[in-house]
């Protein structure tokens, strides 16, 4: 009894997910599936060792009161050489680093430094760090959004920002909002500063190193709902006065972006929207994903609006963040579910993680997820409301996918075979495995096998791809078989022609003697009288077919000596045309 | 003039769209177990367009298989169609019975079941490339039915074309219109139904006490 309670309590007791994975199949239908990722640990303040800010011996020390908790942290960014960590700590009004190893403090930025005189930050919601020419170092960006303001500074020591350049409200008739509150902030390779600011949908406001507004980067489309084209309707009647009551429809504001190693810009739109709602910029701020055919690029959650009935709610989608990994995955966070959406870069998903629960006290459980980064096989999120920093690192299961992925996106199908096989071996609803060993057995020019993959994955256009390689093999293995049957078909149906025509059967049926019972037999009883009659009809009718035949045998014989004669007839004129020809 | 056996006469009313049927209605002819045979035939084919057409063509939700819709969509709407036609038709001077208005539409329906199944039976031999020829023969089927159609329907009631069309339209008016009515009356049934069953719980908890 004690044996199997202390076998129950350890199984009880096995650190599992506070929710259950999930991924979808071919027809978009949530199906359970293995966790990709595990929390591994939370970072709060306490972690991070905050109360060093407090203590005066301290170099990092701020003021008795500094607070030893994050306060609605917004957004974070993570510099992979350095292996630090910022953290744009919202509501105290300071930014801070941290180690990326043992998740301590190293440094806390309150305001920025200009040649003495320092300025404080008022609510920074974002932070970007990145390596700068101009500095010969590392830059940080942070949009210090109630100071109107982006600042790109560089490191001075664990309290001191030194200020470079700040970025404040272009004055320029194409900016028309009346606000400049940036929210996010980005820079690429030739330093161009890029930044979301409320309020403003005709894309990220763009500047130059220099300080210099440049215009709009990127903006999203309206997405056409039969509303929208409604109001279109009514706009094109209505009166000016009508026209100055009505609302003007309006591409819906990005939310975040990040820029991948390669320099291209990824947004995010929080409003639940079929258009842009995650996209991939090229330098001319055009989706380099085509979403107009068919809108094949799904983000977040497929169902579309769910009611749970546990929080007595309907969960409408709301992606947050996302973040480009140093692989090119693709993780999309969010804020309603708490959900990180993994996609590869051809934007197939990968896997889904984390959660959101009423009581929020589990690990891997947010509240108020607000950004998401990643680094090596950890993925962090930063919870705005529980004040701390989730961590997931990868599973073995995820690894495999992972790698696969990695290998499947490069075209290296075969090589991706064992790793999908693992993959199978640990979840066999997963889509992608099959898809990727039907790839590699296609390769391989192992067509039937490829047919099975890709028909367990239900890929209809990779089926139809294979189909047509496995036929043409088919034909080429059998041509001679087929050529075979082709030449005796034919010549089966020339000898039944000339057959018919020379009135032979194939095979003949036995005629009925019809005089033998017509002849002198003694006359049957009388109850088979009816018989006898139905059988001389029978005969009679035999033998007006027969008749028949004859007649049609005789009309054919005639008709084929006409065309003889007639054919005789024309070489005999051929001939003696020739002769005359002589 | 014509002397045919039963499947002699299907035979020629389908390849001589123009007299078939006149000539059918002329000799009486037409059989009603051949029509009954058409009609789940059709059904068959239905089931079959679900569940045999090549893969990379089928695009049916193949988690669940329902029987009901396609039983529905093939038996139901032929007899409704019938009804249908035979009430309008009866009131606008038709000459058809409804047994002779059954076998007439039944007849027309064998281009599209023949063509659906060899569109059927090829698509598992043909890429995607390849889907005009599927195409082709399904719409080859659907036209030479709908022509047979109009014909077996102007022969049935000895129309003029006009009137045919004419009539033909109402009665698929007619059909929405009964089956709207089946469907309200099955969910009155019902009512009834729950009615009476809550009075018996009603009553069986009075007398448990």
């Amino acid at each position: 009894m004690a044996a199997v309670t202390a076998m129950s309590m350890s199984v009880t007791a096995f650190a599992d997910e506070p929710y259950n994975s999930y991924n979808y199949d071919t027809w978009d239908d949530a199906v359970p599936s293995q966790s990709a990722y595990m929390t591994v640990t939370t970072i709060t303040g306490e972690q991070m060792k905050l109360e060093r800010l407090r203590d005066p011996s301290d170099e990092l020390y701020v003021s008795e009161s500094a607070p030893v908790t994050l306060a609605d942290s917004r957004d974070m960014c993570i510099d992979d050489a350095r292996k630090q960590l910022w953290v744009a700590d919202t509501k105290n009004n300071r930014l801070l680093q941290l180690n990326l190893d043992t998740y301590e403090i190293e440094g806390v930025y309150t305001g920025v430094s200009d040649g003495g005189s320092e300025s404080s930050f008022a609510g920074p919601q974002g932070v970007f760090v990145a390596e700068s020419d101009e500095l010969g170092g590392q830059a940080i960006y942070i949009a210090d959004t109630d100071n109107s303001r982006v600042v790109k500074a560089k490191v001075k020591d664990g309290r001191t920002l030194e200020l470079v350049t700040e970025y404040t409200k272009p004055e320029d008739p194409l900016y028309t909002v009346n606000t400049f509150n940036p929210k996010k902030v980005l820079a690429d390779k030739a330093e161009n500063v890029y930044t979301v600011v409320n309020a403003v949908n005709t894309g990220s406001v763009l500047f130059a190193r220099g300080g210099d507004f440049k215009g709009f980067y990127g903006a999203n489309r309206v997405n056409v709902t039969a509303a929208v084209i409604a109001q279109r309707i009514w706009r094109a009647i209505a009166s000016e006065a009508q026209l100055e009551g009505m609302t003007r429809n309006v591409p819906i504001e990005y939310a975040n972006f990040d820029i991948d190693l390669d320099g291209f810009i990824y947004t995010v739109t929080e409003i639940n929207t079929d258009t842009d709602s995650v996209k991939k910029l090229n330098p001319a701020g055009y989706n380099i994903w085509n979403n107009a055919k068919g809108n094949e690029y799904k983000f977040g959650d497929i169902t579309g609006p769910m009611w749970d009935p546990i929080a007595n709610k309907t969960h409408n989608i709301r992606l947050t963040d996302l973040d480009i990994s140093s692989t090119g995955l693709i993780n999309v966070l969010d804020f309603e579910t708490g959900r990180v959406f993994q996609y590869d870069k051809e934007c197939n998903l990968v896997c889904i993680f984390g959660t959101k629960t009423s009581t929020n006290d589990q690990r891997g459980a947010m509240a108020n997820p607000n950004a998401v980064e990643t680094y090596g096989n950890k993925v962090y999120v930063l919870d705005g409301a529980k004040s701390d920093i989730t961590v997931f690192q990868e599973t073995q299961f995820g690894k495999y996918i992972h790698n696969a992925f990695a290998l499947y996106d490069e075209g290296r199908y075969v090589d991706a075979k064992d790793d999908w096989n693992e993959v199978i071996k640990r979840d066999g609803g997963y889509t992608w495995a099959y898809i990727g060993l039907g790839k590699a057995a296609l390769n391989q020019e192992q067509y039937t096998k490829a047919l099975k993959y890709f028909k367990t994955a239900y890929d209809q256009d990779d089926y139809d791809k294979a189909y047509k390689y496995a036929r043409e093999a088919f034909l080429r293995d059998h041509f001679t078989a087929i050529i075979v049957i082709i030449v005796l078909l034919i010549a089966l149906i020339i000898v039944r022609k000339v057959m018919k025509k020379k009135g032979m059967k194939l095979i003949k049926r036995k005629a009925k003697p019809i005089l033998a019972t017509a002849g002198p037999s003694i006359p049957p009883p009388a109850n088979d009288i009816e018989e006898t009659v139905d059988e001389a009809e029978a005969e009679v009718s035999e033998t007006v077919e027969a008749v028949e035949d004859t007649a049609d045998a005789v009309e054919e014989e005639v008709s084929e000596a006409a065309e003889e004669v007639t054919d005789a007839a024309e070489e005999l004129t051929e001939e003696t045309e020739d002769k005359e020809g002589e | 003039m014509y002397e045919f056996t039963p499947m002699g006469w299907l035979k020629h009313v389908i390849f001589h769209p123009v007299e078939g049927f006149e000539d059918l209605r002329w000799k009486k002819q037409g059989s009603m177990k051949i029509a009954l045979i058409i009609v789940f035939l059709l059904f068959v084919v239905m089931v079959a367009d679900r569940q045999l057409t090549g893969f990379q063509f089928n695009t049916a939700y193949v988690k669940v298989f329902n029987v009901v819709p396609l039983l529905v969509q093939s038996v139901v709407y032929f007899f409704t169609w019938v009804i249908g036609n035979w009430a309008l038709c009866t009131l606008f001077d038709g000459e058809g019975t409804l047994k002779k208005i059954c076998i007439y539409s039944a007849y027309a329906l064998v281009p599209y079941i023949v063509c659906s199944a060899i569109s059927i039976f090829i698509s598992n031999f043909i890429v995607q490339e390849e889907r005009i020829w599927m195409t082709a023969i399904y719409y080859l089927g659907l036209i030479w039915s709908v022509v047979l159609m109009i014909q077996a329907m102007k022969a049935a009631h000895q129309y003029s074309f006009t009137k045919t069309l004419v009539s033909m339209f109402f009665t698929l008016v007619a059909m929405l219109l009964i089956l709207f009515l089946a469907i309200l009356l099955l969910s009155l049934f019902q009512q009834v139904y729950v009615f009476g069953y809550s009075i018996y719980t009603e009553i069986a908890y009075r007398i448990r006490g």
